[in-house]
């Protein structure tokens, strides 16, 4: 299989279900980005590789404030309550996870899916981008990025 | 029912076990393990009824973890319940004897729907 079997209403619909289950507990809380995107002022980005016959790698990319509140969703935390890094940087990396995984169950039938990585920087990556969605979460921009890595 | 949850993520040990919980599951008594050698370490000192495992972990992968529990002989059933549930994995799950493979995202129908038959 290639890439060329992936396309953005296959993302679109790989993140709906990921944040259904895991995030909101129900559906519509994540939706396409209507209009031109906001530019981010504090970015936090969260990968995972995909090794084999189809080398990959699928991003999530978001505001820092939003990457918090999807934290606090996942662990159910009150909004106002704190949240630290480490918590950040799992939930985040776990839903890249989740992501990147479903998405090599569409562009691969074999190889590995490796461990989540989060920072502030987006990773360099010679690669090229198959998909690119832009998703509204709670009314905040959420962008899932598929490469294919040479 | 003891029951061992690995996971390198303790936000998704949490929401597995939320999960169970509102699968109903609520009376299992949980143990958790940051990774599959944590998980095996357990597994030899004091062997829980059901081990769910993710896949992909450091130190030790959750099919090490199934094949370490097999080789060294304990009769402790394992599920997995992993990002991704390719043919291949779980055909490799199969043949080391795992009871499922539940793919994330999950819901409390889907581990009913898994761990309902091998309770019966």
């Amino acid at each position: 299989m290639t890439a060329t079997l992936l396309t953005s209403d296959l993302v679109l619909s790989v993140a709906e279900e990921v944040f259904a289950a895991l995030v909101d507990g129900e559906e519509g809380k994540l939706t396409p980005w209507i209009g031109a995107p906001v530019s981010f002022v504090e970015p936090v980005v969260a990968w995972v590789d995909l090794a084999g016959e189809w080398a990959g790698r699928a991003v999530l990319l978001t505001e820092r404030s939003t990457a918090d509140d999807l934290a606090r969703a996942l662990l159910c935390l009150d909004p106002a309550e704190d949240l630290g890094d480490e918590d950040l940087v799992d939930a985040f990396g776990e839903i890249a996870n989740v992501v990147g995984g479903n998405i090599k169950s569409i562009v691969a039938t074999n190889g590995d899916l490796g461990l989540p990585h989060v920072s502030t920087t987006i990773p360099d990556a010679s690669g090229t981008i198959i998909e690119e969605v832009l998703l509204s979460w709670r009314g905040r921009l959420m962008i899932v990025r598929v490469l294919h890595l040479s | 029912m003891r029951v061992l949850i690995a996971d390198d993520s303790r936000v998704m040990r949490q929401i597995v076990i939320r999960t169970l919980r509102q699968a109903g599951y609520d009376w299992w008594e949980i143990t958790e393990a940051a990774d599959g050698a944590a998980a095996l370490g357990i597994v030899r000192s004091d062997p829980p009824d059901l081990v769910l495992s993710d896949w992909n972990m450091p130190e030790m992968t959750g099919i090490e973890l199934l094949r370490a529990i097999n080789a060294e002989g304990h009769d402790v059933p394992l599920g997995f319940v992993t990002s991704e549930g390719s043919p291949e994995m779980r055909t490799m799950a199969d043949r080391e004897g795992a009871l499922f493979l539940i793919a994330k995202p999950f819901t409390a129908e889907s581990f009913r729907d898994a761990i309902e038959p091998v309770l019966a």
